[in-house]
C-alpha cells in the first residue's frame, strides 16, 4: 500500500517536474469494491434520528444523511437506489466501518480528534454545524446561560452535551444542578413537568421538539448561546484518500450547485447553455469533473438532477419542506451568513 | 376433622377478608379507591379521550385529547415489519404466521415424538425463510438486513430456543460425562459464556467476528447473532437441565442397568422424561426471558420490534406520541409472554396427570 502510494507520489512529482501531461488518476480501493459490488453500503440507524435518518410510512429510509448517501450513490453508480442502508446503532457505526459492513458513515457524526486519530478514521468536509443549546421558559426572563444561577438543567445522560453544558456553566461560574435521564423523551417529560429550569440538547433537536412537542411553544425560548459548534461530517476508513476525495467532492458539488444556482429543475437548461465555465465544468459539459476522481464526467449533473442541490436536500429534510422548519442559520452558504463553503473547482 | 366448616356466603367472606377491623376496612377502601382512580385514568386517557384514526392526527394536539392512537393507525406497518419492503408485507405476515403455527402445533401432545417435532420445525423454518427471502420462490429477494419488526423477533426467538435447547441438553450431558476432558470442556464453556453479558456476546458476534474471520466464513450478521444467542441460551439451559439431573436418585440408573437397558436407552426412557419434568418451570422461565431479551439486538442494529417502534415515533410528525407506541408494543409482548406462561401451566398439569 505504502509502496504503491510512494510510486504514485513519485509519478506525480516526475510529471510535475518534467511537464509531462500525465496525471495520477484516482485509484480508490473502496470505489473499486463499490463498483464491483454494484451497491454502496451506507449507515442507517436502529430507529430514527430526527431529520437525518428516519423511516417513512412506506418502510423506506429518508432524511438528510440518507439523501447524501443517495447522492453519493448516483455519483458512483448512476442510480440513487443502488445502495443498501445498514441499520447501525451509534456505538456500532465505527466498528462496522472498520470491518467493511459499510463503505461510509454519514450519520450525524461529529468530527472529533479522538475519532480522527485513535479510531483510525478520516472525515470529509463538514456539511452541517450544530451545537449544544439551552431552552428555558420565557417567564424566567433569562436571555443568556450565565443568568441561570441556581437553576436545574435537564440533559440526556452520557452525551457530549452533558459535558459541554457542565464545562460552559462552570467556566461562567454559574452554580447549577444537572439532572440526567437515559432517554430524550424522559428529559423532555421532566422539563415539561417543571422539574428543571432549562433543557439542554443539540440545537437542531431542540428546535424540532419545540415545533412539534410543545402545545405552548410560545412560552419557551432557545437561548442564543451556542455552547459548542460541532462540525458534522462523513467518516471513512483511514488509508483510502482517494475515497475521501470522492465523498468531499460529492458534498462540494452539492454546495457549489447551490452557490451557482443550479437546481434539479434547471440543470438541463444549464447543461444546454452553461452560463459560465465553472457551471460547465461542474455539470460535465467541459471534461475534467469525472476523470480525476475515477467517475463519469457527468456524475454531478446526474446527482443534481436526481437529488437536487444542497439547499433542496436541506429544505426537504430539515427546512421548510419538513415538519421541523429549521432555519439554515450557520448551515447556510458563506455568502448568506452561514459557514458552508466549497474548495475551488478548477 | 369430622364436620366440614359451615359454608359462608360471598358477602361474609368479603367481610372477613377485607373488613375484619375498622383499620382493615379503611386500608381496603383507600386501596380500592386508588385502584379505581388508576383504572379511570387509564380508561379516560386510553379510550374516552383518545384519538383513533390517522386522518384525525390534528386532533391529538388539542389540550383535551388523550391517547393518540393515530400513530398506531399510521405507522403500525413500520412497527410490525421494520424495514421490510412495503409491497411485500404479506410475505412477512405469512412468515410470522408460519412461525406462530409451528410453535402452537409443537405444543400439541400429538406432535411430541422426535420425528414429528423435527419435521414440523424444519417445515416451519423453511416456510419462514422461503417467504422472507423470496429468491428461491421466484419472488423479489429481500435480504436479511431488511427483516424486522415482529416477524424478526419471532424468528430470532424460535431459532434461539430451537438451537439452544438441544445444545443445552448436550452440554448438560457432557458435564455429567465420565471422561474428564469432555467434562472439563463443557464446564469451561458454560462458565465462560455465563460470565459474559449477553450484550457483549452479541456485540462480539456482530461486530468483532467479521474483523477476525475471512469473508467466506463470516456468513450473514443475523446467523452469527442467532448462533451466539443460542450458545448463550444453551449454557444457561444446560445448568437448568443439570438441576433436573441432580434431582434424580442414582439408583434409577442402576435400576435401568439391572433391567438390561443400555446407557442411552435408560437415559432416554427413564432419566430424560423426569429431567424435563423437573426442569420445566425453570425452562419456561428461560424461554420467557429469552423472548424479551431479543430486544437487545437493537444495539447491534437489527430492526426488531422495539427498534421499529422507536423509528415509528422518531419523526417530526409523531415524536410526541412515544407513550402510545410503547403501550402498543408492550401489549404485543404481553400477549406472547402470557401465552407462553399459560402453555407452561398446561404442560405442567399434563405431566402431573401422567404421574398418576
Amino acid at each position: 500500500m505504502t509502496m504503491k502510494r510512494g510510486w504514485i507520489a513519485a509519478a506525480v512529482a516526475v510529471a510535475g517536474l518534467s511537464g509531462i501531461g500525465t496525471s495520477a488518476f484516482a485509484e480508490s480501493e473502496t470505489l473499486k469494491t463499490v463498483q464491483e459490488r454494484g451497491t454502496l453500503l451506507c449507515s442507517g440507524h436502529n430507529g430514527s434520528y430526527f431529520g437525518f435518518v428516519e423511516v417513512n410510512d412506506k418502510n423506506e429510509w429518508k432524511g438528510l444523511d440518507i439523501d447524501l448517501c443517495r447522492a453519493l450513490t448516483v455519483a458512483i453508480l448512476g442510480d440513487p437506489d443502488k445502495n443498501q442502508i445498514v441499520p447501525l446503532s451509534w456505538a456500532q457505526r465505527f466498528p462496522a466501518l472498520q470491518s467493511g459492513d459499510v463503505d461510509v458513515v454519514i450519520k450525524a457524526t461529529g468530527w472529533t480528534m479522538g475519532r480522527d486519530t485513535e479510531l483510525g478514521l478520516q472525515f470529509s468536509i463538514p456539511y452541517f454545524f450544530g451545537g449544544a443549546q439551552l431552552m428555558v421558559r420565557k417567564e424566567l426572563g433569562i436571555t443568556t446561560a450565565s443568568e441561570l444561577v441556581g437553576g436545574t438543567v435537564c440533559v440526556a445522560a452520557g452525551t457530549t452535551i452533558e459535558r459541554i453544558v457542565a464545562d460552559h456553566l462552570k467556566a461562567e461560574n454559574v452554580e447549577h444542578t444537572m439532572v440526567s435521564f437515559e432517554k430524550t423523551a424522559e428529559v423532555i417529560g421532566a422539563y415539561k413537568a417543571g422539574r428543571c429550569d432549562a433543557y439542554a440538547a443539540w440545537g437542531p433537536s431542540i428546535a424540532v421538539l419545540l415545533a412539534n412537542q410543545f402545545e405552548d411553544a410560545d412560552a419557551h425560548v432557545i437561548l442564543g448561546d451556542k455552547l459548542s459548534a460541532e462540525p458534522i461530517a462523513a467518516a471513512m476508513r483511514q488509508g483510502d484518500e482517494d475515497w475521501v476525495d470522492i465523498v468531499n467532492w460529492m458534498l462540494a458539488a452539492l454546495i457549489k450547485a447551490e452557490e451557482l444556482g443550479v437546481t434539479s429543475s434547471n440543470v438541463d437548461e444549464m447543461v444546454a447553455n452553461p452560463p459560465n465555465p465553472t457551471v460547465a465544468r461542474l455539470l460535465g459539459v467541459d471534461a475534467g469533473m469525472g476523470e480525476r476522481l475515477g467517475l463519469r464526467d457527468t456524475w454531478a449533473r446526474e446527482m443534481i438532477a436526481e437529488m437536487g442541490n444542497f439547499a433542496e436536500i436541506y429544505d426537504r429534510n430539515l427546512g421548510e419542506g419538513s415538519p421541523y422548519k429549521l432555519a439554515r442559520g450557520l448551515n447556510n452558504l458563506w455568502s448568506n451568513g452561514g459557514v458552508l463553503y466549497t474548495p475551488i473547482l478548477d | 376433622m369430622s364436620a366440614a366448616p359451615p359454608a359462608i356466603g360471598a358477602f361474609e367472606r368479603l367481610q372477613r377478608r377485607a373488613f375484619r377491623t375498622p383499620l382493615d376496612g379503611l386500608v381496603t377502601l383507600v386501596f380500592v379507591a386508588f385502584l379505581a382512580w388508576l383504572a379511570w385514568q387509564a380508561v379516560d386517557w386510553g379510550v374516552l379521550r383518545a384519538v383513533w384514526r390517522a386522518e384525525d392526527a390534528a386532533l391529538c394536539r388539542e389540550a383535551a385529547a388523550g391517547a393518540c392512537w393515530s400513530i398506531i393507525d399510521a405507522r403500525h406497518r413500520l412497527i410490525l415489519f421494520g424495514l421490510y419492503p412495503f409491497d411485500e408485507h404479506w410475505r412477512s405476515t405469512s412468515a410470522a404466521v408460519a412461525i406462530i403455527a409451528t410453535v402452537v402445533l409443537s405444543c400439541i401432545p400429538w406432535f411430541w415424538t422426535a420425528r414429528r417435532l423435527v419435521s414440523l420445525w424444519i417445515a416451519g423454518f423453511a416456510t419462514y425463510y422461503l417467504l422472507m427471502d423470496g429468491s428461491l420462490l421466484g419472488m423479489a429477494q429481500v435480504t436479511t438486513d431488511k427483516w424486522g419488526g415482529l416477524s424478526l423477533v419471532l424468528f430470532l426467538f424460535s431459532s434461539v430456543v430451537l438451537i439452544g435447547m438441544p445444545t443445552g441438553l448436550g452440554l448438560a450431558l457432557m458435564r455429567r460425562s465420565r471422561l474428564p476432558m469432555v467434562r472439563l470442556v463443557a464446564s469451561l464453556l458454560i462458565d465462560f459464556i455465563r460470565s459474559l453479558p449477553l450484550l457483549t456476546t452479541l456485540f462480539t458476534a456482530a461486530v468483532v467476528v467479521p474483523i477476525l474471520l475471512p469473508d467466506w466464513l463470516q456468513g450473514d450478521k443475523i446467523w452469527r447473532i442467532i448462533i451466539a444467542f443460542s450458545l448463550f441460551f444453551a449454557c444457561y439451559q444446560a445448568e437448568v437441565f443439570r438441576g433436573g439431573f441432580q434431582a434424580i436418585p442414582s439408583g434409577q440408573f442402576e435400576a435401568g442397568m439391572a433391567l438390561g437397558l443400555g446407557k442411552w436407552q435408560s437415559l432416554s426412557l427413564i432419566i430424560l422424561p423426569q429431567v424435563f419434568r423437573h426442569a420445566l418451570p425453570a425452562t419456561i422461565n428461560m424461554v420467557v426471558v429469552t423472548f424479551k431479551e431479543t430486544a437487545v439486538v437493537i444495539i447491534i442494529g437489527l430492526f426488531d420490534l422495539l427498534a421499529s417502534a422507536q423509528a415509528a415515533f422518531g419523526t417530526g410528525d409523531w415524536v410526541a406520541y412515544y407513550m402510545e407506541t410503547y403501550v402498543f408494543v408492550a401489549l404485543i409482548y404481553w400477549a406472547f409472554i402470557t401465552s407462553l406462561g399459560r402453555y407452561g401451566e398446561f404442560v405442567k398439569d399434563r405431566m402431573k396427570q401422567d404421574e398418576h
